[in-house]
């Protein structure tokens, strides 16, 4: 049976710490957007941790809530996509390949989520920042989008290496980069499709939530809600 | 030539050009443009001090450093690679070396080696020492520096192709396959287009998977 | 495989080197080391891949293959962060791969301060210190001074041999933001002059007084695993937490209940609690157990801390009060810790001694065991015992050391030497850093980085990249095991760089006789490898035939601890429940002769009249005291309570901004009697009406491109007021007047929207 791809991110659990934030940036070749870029929101964070005030002092309260792509079943942003560089893979990922994208940031308008990045210049590392670049992972130039892959290239380099070991994959055997780092363990990778995983038994929580489960988007990141 | 987001001009740009750029990227030779890059301008602090800038620019960028690369780059045309040494493969492959021998890793990772210097060294220590092409090797290693072999196969980052070897080594694919039969040949030269159709081939007949997301990520 | 296509690359026109170490491209290796970020002390493994870079070898440029650190973890086997990592952990890498850090020695050309160096060579730069040494220690060796951030582990130790056998005084260590009340407080109350570990994993509830533990306070990596356990990780029962702070922290935000508390008052908030559960019956007190006795009124059972009296001195209802003291002791196993600001005021001892005998009380009323321990010290060798003793940061000696510089002072410095220290930065106005560092005669600097401090050397020395480094340290808290991590360098030094401990070395063994002698080893892993070896005797993580296998595998494992490796947090736990409860056992002498502690009102600089709020600087959650301003991926990690990057920001409760007419985003300066800063203003529903606070890390005017001119400094306002007993720096004893002074316009405050905004504009240049 294919893999089927899934994240928990159990909200009782965030600290809101942004690891993910940092890791994410680290493991994707995320460059970062500087002082004037970041002004006009062009920053490109794959993750945030995006937080909630309610109530005002001295009762006030504060929610977190990291936001990353949903990799939605049924995801607003493939239909729209005139090159099919936003499409579904087999393990259900939802994919941008980079060299179809032609930049209409269709996809971005369609996602309800804000999660695609669209990248109006190309990058720039001051040298020797370059060198921590990840050689496992494309480096985006402008005129396209990008999002996060759910650590893509950890999941094929985990497939290929069970492959030439000839056995299945193990459960919790390697994690997307937002997820390892993730110190009071919010963050749960795996297959949905093996029901003994971490993220299966999680996922059947009854504090299971979609983000914006509403729109029939399908999303395959499950929110377990706060418990207070 | 980077404003290419505002596509009004990009438009202009590409009808009126692309003729002279196609006449320019097949007859101007290649030259080292000095890349000329904006950074988001950081403040130059006050007494900032000791960065001696090594290589061409002080900045790492996925722009193009002239229009010409630029539009070689689009149009996939390249330089057949001119070698700092006349490495004849049939030579070592006829005395029973594998391509592994030189070339580790590809069996076990993505990429293949390229030997340094000191690796050709170990045998041309003595053998053929009197060789005008290994004296240049040998000159090389006297004055601490390596080789400077030019890549052949590799693609251009904007292919956004992560290409993994080990699996299809262990799929029994062997090296000529995408390499060309190097028994015949001295330096390497491109003799297979390894465009995507050429992969997509070999992928659907062996049925290996053909999902985007196997190579673009 | 992400090479340039080589063809038409620049890259291309330069030499190629021979490459030191033959790595298979494409294949990552995992190498052990250690995070330096904050004083945690966690372990990493680093992921290492071939890669090219541009070095500089004998004055020629070139490429040389070699093996590039790309991605930092935690090591899962580090007892501490069980193979997790937080954001300021994560950016290391930039501290690596920092275009400003220093490439090689450097001498000063221009005046003093002003920034210009030329690079000189090794020899050239050794040899100028030398001759200072050397004159200096036959004139007058006590004029060296030492300034550092506090030193881990062996390098501790080299230094205080170094300047004790040159006859210097002993090294000085300055941080903004020190906890050394906190371990004061923790010597009086339970013995140990450290930090606790928390063993949240088991906790049902916990009170925590201002301690931003899942943020940047002590070990938030270890808290935070605990926290998660704490929250989900036991079926059916979800542990509880309280915050008592005026300011919400990241921790505060994650509290089932935050409790404001005016500020200076957190003590007497503790002792209403311990009356309440003084006065509860069903429970049997000692009145007599150390933390107790420390506190005045302690056995009448606190008569003046009735919830009633405390309500009015702390603004905590007595209701509120009296809930508190009964989720205490009625939610199962319950701690109280305290931490931050209620230790910055000038009676903050009396504050976290007024915790600890809370948290004792609460300990043997439930009779339970302590879920607060102390982190075992590692059995080295006396001679090489790098525990939790010796130069802490010292406001009292950073001050010190200004004072004799500018009032002329017998033996005051003459040559300086100074560690990545920066208190041209981080100390208060009054204690005229620049001044002083300006009149020593001469400094000398091992930091990687120019920053306001090391500008001012003459000679600089520029240490390796920690992840170039060996390294060791010994955590004083976040593991119930001993531990003592140690790893070699992960990877070759990309720069003509040199270790400082092992030019520390190199200057001892040439300044010959005493000096020499005290400094036996050659190099400092030869320095470190002795210090590890008789740890092999000691049941551990290792198990090693001979002293040669437990060297390599104390280098494989990143370290030595004193359990197994790899039992992750229920191991933790289950040590931490056969280590039994580890604060009463503290050790039993009495604090002597100590007179009981009573409340003193905090003193604040400022009256209230003129500068009507309390001013509340606090470490960023991402920059934390601003030493990691300079690297990118912290400045562009949106804050998560406010979503700024790139800036400087002020918080205000709504009200106030109502009163004074200040609107979301607008620039407001802050003026203490001591100066005056200003930032653009957030408005925030967690703070209290009468404090606005503000992040400390930005404000750096020479920090390399990414720090310098930016936003703020709230430090650079504060009063040099001290905790009364330990004379530690008291941060929030500073008052403060507000006043808008520009529109959103004139402030530069850049918030992460969580998207994208549309098409560059026409008028934007292009790029």
């Amino acid at each position: 049976m294919p893999h089927k791809w899934a994240m928990v991110i159990d909200l009782d659990r965030c600290t809101g710490c942004e690891a993910c934030v940092v890791a994410c940036h680290a493991e994707n070749n995320i460059p970062t957007a500087g002082e004037d870029q970041a002004a006009r929101g062009r920053t490109k964070h794959w993750i945030r941790v995006e937080r909630y005030w309610e109530g005002e002092f001295p009762n006030a309260r504060i929610r977190f809530q990291p936001v990353l792509c949903q990799q939605c079943d049924a995801a607003p942003c493939e239909p729209v996509c005139p090159t099919y560089a936003s499409y579904h893979t087999s393990e259900g990922l939802n994919a941008q390949v980079y060299n179809r994208c032609v930049g209409t940031r269709f996809c971005a308008n369609a996602c309800p989520y804000n999660v695609r990045f669209f990248n109006f210049y190309n990058p720039v590392w001051e040298k020797p920042l370059n060198l921590q670049l990840n050689p496992d992972v494309s480096v985006r130039e402008v005129g396209i989008m990008e999002k996060c892959t759910f650590c893509v290239q950890r999941i094929h380099g985990a497939e290929i290496q069970a492959e030439a070991e000839k056995r299945e994959l193990k459960d919790g055997e390697f994690n997307p980069a937002c997820v390892q780092s993730c110190s009071p363990k919010a963050m749960v990778f795996g297959d949905l499709n093996d029901p003994a995983s971490e993220v299966s038994r999680l996922a059947k929580s009854g504090r299971n939530t979609k983000l914006l489960g509403e729109l029939g988007t399908l999303p395959n990141v499950n929110y377990l809600e706060r418990n207070s | 030539m980077r404003a290419l987001n505002d596509r009004g001009k990009w438009l202009v740009i590409a009808v009126l050009g692309v003729g002279l750029f196609i006449f320019a990227a097949k007859t101007v030779p290649f030259g080292h443009a000095q890349t000329q890059v904006t950074t988001p301008s950081p403040s130059q602090a006050p007494g900032r001090v000791g960065a001696t800038q090594t290589g061409d620019s002080d900045v790492f960028t996925t722009d193009h450093h002239s229009a010409i690369a630029a539009m070689r780059d689009f149009l996939g045309l390249r330089s057949q690679p001119v070698q700092p040494i006349a490495f004849p493969h049939k030579t070592h492959l006829a005395n029973n070396l594998k391509c592994l021998d030189c070339h580790a890793g590809a069996d076990v990772g993505p990429d293949a080696a390229i030997p340094s210097v000191k690796f050709c060294m170990t045998c041309h220590l003595v053998i053929a020492t009197d060789k005008p092409e290994i004296k240049k090797v040998a000159a090389f290693q006297a004055r601490h520096e390596d080789i400077p072999w030019v890549r052949v196969y590799n693609y251009s980052q904007y292919a956004h192709v992560r290409f993994n070897h080990a699996p299809h080594i262990r799929a029994n694919v062997a090296c000529a396959t995408c390499h060309g039969d190097l028994t015949k040949q001295t330096t390497a030269q491109r003799v297979v287009n390894l465009d995507m159709g050429y992969c997509l081939t070999c992928h659907e007949q062996r049925q290996a998977p053909i999902d985007c997301q196997t190579c673009h990520f | 495989m992400a090479t340039l296509d080589s063809c038409g690359s620049p890259d291309h026109q330069l030499i190629r080197f021979i490459p030191d170490e033959d790595l298979v491209p494409g294949i990552a290796t995992w190498k052990p080391s250690l995070c330096t970020m904050c004083g945690a002390g966690c372990g990493l493994l680093v992921r290492v891949m071939q890669g090219e870079a541009e070095v500089v070898h004998n004055g020629q440029n070139g490429l040389v293959q070699m093996g590039l650190a790309k991605k930092l973890e935690g090591n899962p086997n580090h007892p501490v962060n069980l193979g997790k990592l937080c954001a300021r952990g994560q950016a290391g890498l930039q501290v690596l791969y920092h275009p400003d850090r220093l490439r090689n020695p450097l001498k000063r050309t221009g005046a003093r301060g002003s920034g210009q160096f030329q690079e000189v060579t090794w020899d050239a730069a050794l040899g100028e210190l030398l001759a200072q040494l050397s004159a200096l220690r036959t004139s007058d060796a006590g004029a060296l001074a030492f300034l550092s951030r506090p030193l881990q582990g062996q390098r501790r130790e080299l230094v205080e041999r170094f300047l004790k056998s040159f006859g210097a005084p002993p090294a000085i260590a300055y941080e903004p933001l020190d906890e050394a009340v906190l371990r004061q407080a923790n010597l009086l109350s339970f013995g140990h002059s450290q930090l606790p570990t928390l063993d949240l994993a088991r906790a049902d509830y916990l009170l925590s007084f201002g301690a931003d533990f899942l943020g940047t306070w002590n070990s938030p990596v270890s808290q935070s695993i605990g926290y998660g356990e704490m929250r989900q990780g036991r079926p059916g029962r979800r542990g509880r937490f309280a915050q008592i702070e005026s300011r919400m922290s990241q921790t505060g935000a994650n509290a089932d209940e935050w409790i404001p508390c005016r500020p200076g008052t957190e003590g007497v908030l503790a002792l209403g609690i311990a009356n309440v559960i003084l006065q509860d019956k069903e429970f049997v007190h000692d009145a007599h157990s150390r933390p107790a006795s420390l506190i005045a009124g302690w056995s009448d059972g606190l008569p003046d801390f009735t919830p009633e009296m405390v309500e009015k001195q702390t603004g905590v209802s007595a209701a509120a009060i009296a809930r508190l003291a009964h989720d205490l002791t009625h939610s199962g196993l319950g701690a109280v810790i305290i931490g931050g600001p209620p230790l910055a005021h000038t009676n903050g001892l009396f504050n976290a001694l007024a915790v600890n005998a809370l948290e004792s009380l609460v300990d043997a009323a439930r009779n339970q065991p302590a879920l607060l321990s102390f982190t075992p010290a590692v059995p080295f060798a006396s001679a090489a015992a790098p525990s939790a003793k010796g130069p802490q940061s010292s406001f009292a000696a950073i001050n010190a050391l200004s004072q004799s510089v500018l009032s002329g002072a017998a033996h005051e410095p003459k040559v300086l030497l100074l560690d990545n220290a920066n208190p041209v930065f981080s100390a208060p106005p009054a204690t005229r850093m620049p001044e002083a560092i300006a009149k020593i005669p001469y400094v000398a600097s091992f930091g990687s980085f120019i920053d306001e401090t090391s500008v001012w050397a003459d000679l600089v020395l520029p240490d390796h990249a920690p992840l170039e480094s060996w390294l060791d340290d010994v955590p004083a808290a976040g593991a119930v095991s001993m531990v003592a991590g140690l790893a070699p360098p992960a990877v070759r030094p990309l720069h003509n760089t040199r270790a400082m401990p092992d030019v520390i070395l190199d200057l001892g063994h040439q300044l010959g006789g005493s000096v020499a002698a005290a400094l036996p080893w050659k190099t400092y892993d030869e320095m470190l490898q002795a210090a590890f070896l008789p740890l092999r005797k000691h049941p551990g993580s290792i198990d090693a035939k001979d002293d040669d296998e437990f060297w390599s595998k104390v280098q494989q494992q990143g370290g030595w601890w004193s359990v197994p490796a790899a039992n992750g947090a229920a191991g933790r736990a289950a040590a931490n429940a056969g280590s039994g409860s580890a604060a009463p056992a503290a050790p039993a002498a009495p604090p002597g002769a100590r007179a009981a502690a009573k409340f003193a009102e905090p003193q604040f600089d400022g009256a209230p009249n003129d500068f009507p709020f309390y001013f509340l600087p606090y470490a960023s959650q991402a920059l934390g005291d601003g030493s990691l301003a300079h690297l990118p991926w912290l400045q562009e990690m949106p804050d998560v309570l406010t979503t700024a990057m790139w800036s400087s920001w002020v918080e205000l409760n709504p009200q106030t901004a109502e009163r004074l007419k200040i609107l979301p985003g607008e620039l407001v300066e802050i003026t203490s009697q001591h100066g005056s800063v200003r930032a653009p203003a957030v408005l925030s529903p967690g703070i209290a009406p009468d404090l606005v606070a503000m992040p400390i890390g930005q404000g750096h005017i020479n920090f390399g491109r990414y720090a310098s001119h930016r936003g703020a400094n709230p430090l650079a306002i504060l009063a040099p007021l001290t905790e009364a007993e330990t004379g530690s720096l008291a941060w929030a004893a500073t008052r403060v007047k507000l006043a808008r002074v520009g529109g959103v316009d004139q402030a530069n405050l850049i918030l992460y929207a969580g998207g994208m905004s549309g098409f560059p504009h026409e008028e934007e240049p292009h790029r």
